[in-house]
């Protein structure tokens, strides 16, 4: 944590507790979170199910308060949800009753941007997801793949400074998901954005990521955060590479023993 | 030892449209209502009993409303009718959307008006009807608010649910580009409830119909509810089904440009029910 001013993203002592219907005292979410993010950085957050990985992108977008602690983007504390991040769903989330250029231009035309320069500047990132033809069609029309293109065009538009995609190919078959990879790292490395990427796939997160933040179980700390190191730009090819086993072994160790932590105490909890 | 031989089925399966077999239902129906009154026109009874005062043919009832048509009393009472149901459906559409609204988004407001819009709901309108007579006199006034009665309640309650059930991930995509409420309830909220509006207003439609005719039955000076009650109240059988086919047909069309509208704004939607249909058949 040394070049503190050098980084895109800094994270301080974040904590954060719902109350529960159930138990008078509040649950907690996470226990003191901090870590920091370099500008054009791609990261991924992985850990148990039910940690509390989408909550915390959440946090990071402003989308849900948080307790305690800071979040900096550029220096400057985020507060609020804004066009200067950019939110990729986990469902692809598109107005079914607008068209694919429709759905595009929508941060810009919150923003109050003339018409005309919207719908030049989202032909260009519809081209970019790869959907040049298909700006008049409507989101049933399309694949999930496609939609999926759709919701990163309609984040990618507004230029925001920091990317947060929660699990965007979670509902995607292995095949299309593999190419919807191979095509995030390309248009990476042609915007040069920094990411935060929560998967609950770990070779998705290795494949994609510099590094992986690896979160604890509930209430969630951050377990290690592993360097990938692998040259980019990265073929396919790479996962099966012996360097990509290991570190998916690694990192799917430090998951395994949380998991089966997280399942002793619920144990115990219920027991009690 | 036998040869098989290929032989044509005994009946050619029949290809028909959805429509055509709908259609050739109905004719069949009338066509055996013409011919049973025609039975029952040769027997004895017939004279003896007067059946000509109780019993019509459908032959009739177009030549009914021919002579309807032709003096001008048709045309009347559907204008009436119609004005009826149009000030009381625009009403209702006024009053109900807004509503239906305002008690999705505001929960204390929703707790102050849910026993009241219960009450009046469980009521039967029909028996609002008289004291509404009472209260507002003869004329197009009393009948439009018996029709607005009927018709609100399906479109509150639809919108009621409509805006209840907008997406919250589709709200969450206006938030996280920093989209103010009004944003939220122009490009979200609305557009995702529409179709749900639209159905409550289809629904409306028979209920507003039903308004018509009951407030014209308990005072009226013209409609086609009154229509059907004045020549019932003569014994002439013939113009009173005139009213009732008018009015069948009038609420018919009706649903159907409802259901065209529908289809119309919000394609998506008959996509969206046709899956979920084909959902529910592989389970």
């Amino acid at each position: 944590m040394t070049e503190n001013s050098a980084s895109k993203l800094v994270v301080q002592n974040l904590r954060k507790s719902f109350r529960s219907q159930r138990s008078a005292e509040p649950i907690q979410v996470f226990d003191d979170i901090s870590f920091e993010v370099r500008p054009s950085e791609f990261i991924s957050l992985v850990g148990p199910s039910g940690c509390g990985k989408t909550t915390f992108l959440r946090i990071l977008d402003g989308l849900i308060p948080r307790d305690e602690g800071t979040i900096l983007l550029d220096g400057k504390a985020v507060i609020k949800p804004g066009p200067d991040k950019g939110f990729v769903f986990q469902d692809a989330s598109l107005l079914l009753w607008r068209t694919v250029v429709d759905n595009v231009v929508l941060g810009l035309e919150l923003q109050g941007i003339d018409k005309k320069i919207a719908r030049k500047k989202a032909e260009l990132y519809i081209a970019l997801v790869g959907l040049k033809g298909f700006e008049q069609h409507y989101p049933h029309e399309l694949s999930g793949g496609m939609q999926q293109r759709v919701n990163l065009a309609r984040a990618l538009i507004v230029d925001p400074q920091i990317l947060l995609m929660d699990e965007p190919f979670a509902s995607l078959d292995a095949q299309t998901r593999e190419i919807m990879q191979a095509e995030l790292l390309k248009m990476w490395r042609q915007t040069r954005k920094t990411v935060i990427f929560v998967t609950h796939q770990i070779e998705e997160a290795i494949y994609l990521s510099d590094r992986v933040v690896v979160f604890s179980a509930r209430p969630a700390r951050i377990r290690e955060i592993v360097e990938v190191g692998l040259p980019r730009p990265r073929s396919l090819a790479v996962k099966r590479s012996p360097e990509f086993l290991a570190l998916a072994d690694h990192v799917w160790n430090l998951i395994q023993e949380e998991v089966l932590r997280s399942m002793g105490r619920e144990i115990e909890e219920g027991l009690r | 030892m036998s040869v098989a031989v290929k032989t044509a089925p005994p009946f050619p399966p029949l290809r028909r449209s959805p429509q055509l077999t709908g259609a050739l239902s109905v004719l069949a129906g009338i066509a055996l209502w013409q011919v049973f009154y025609d039975g029952l026109a040769r027997t004895d009874y017939f004279q003896a009993y007067a059946i000509n005062h109780f019993f019509v043919s459908p032959w009739q009832v177009v030549q009914s409303f021919a002579d309807l048509y032709q003096s001008g009393e048709l045309v009347r009472n559907c204008y009436f009718s119609f004005l009826e149901f149009f000030y009381g459906f625009l009403l209702a559409i006024a009053i109900g959307v807004p509503l239906g609204f305002l008690m999705a988004t505001q929960e204390k407001l929703n707790n102050f008006l849910d026993p009241w819009v219960s009450c009046i709901y469980a009521t039967p309108r029909v028996a609002l009807a008289p004291i509404v007579v009472v209260w507002f006199g003869l004329g197009i006034l009393p009948s439009s608010l018996i029709v607005f009665l009927g018709a609100v309640f399906p479109i509150l309650l639809n919108t009621y649910t409509g805006i209840k059930s907008v997406r919250r991930n589709l709200i969450d995509v206006v938030r996280a580009f920093g989209g103010s409420p009004w944003q939220i309830f122009l490009k979200v909220m609305i557009p995702d409830a529409t179709p749900a509006i639209i159905t409550g207003m289809r629904l409306a439609v028979g209920r507003a119909v039903i308004g018509v005719v009951v407030a014209e039955l308990f005072g009226a000076e013209a409609g086609l509810g009154f229509m059907v009650y004045l020549y019932s109240q003569r014994f002439m059988p013939g113009p009173v089904f005139v009213g009732i086919v008018v009015l069948v047909v009038f609420g018919i069309a009706a649903f159907v440009a409802l259901d065209k509208l529908q289809r119309w704004v919000s394609p998506w939607y008959a996509f969206q029910l046709q899956q979920q249909v084909q959902g529910l058949e592989m389970e």
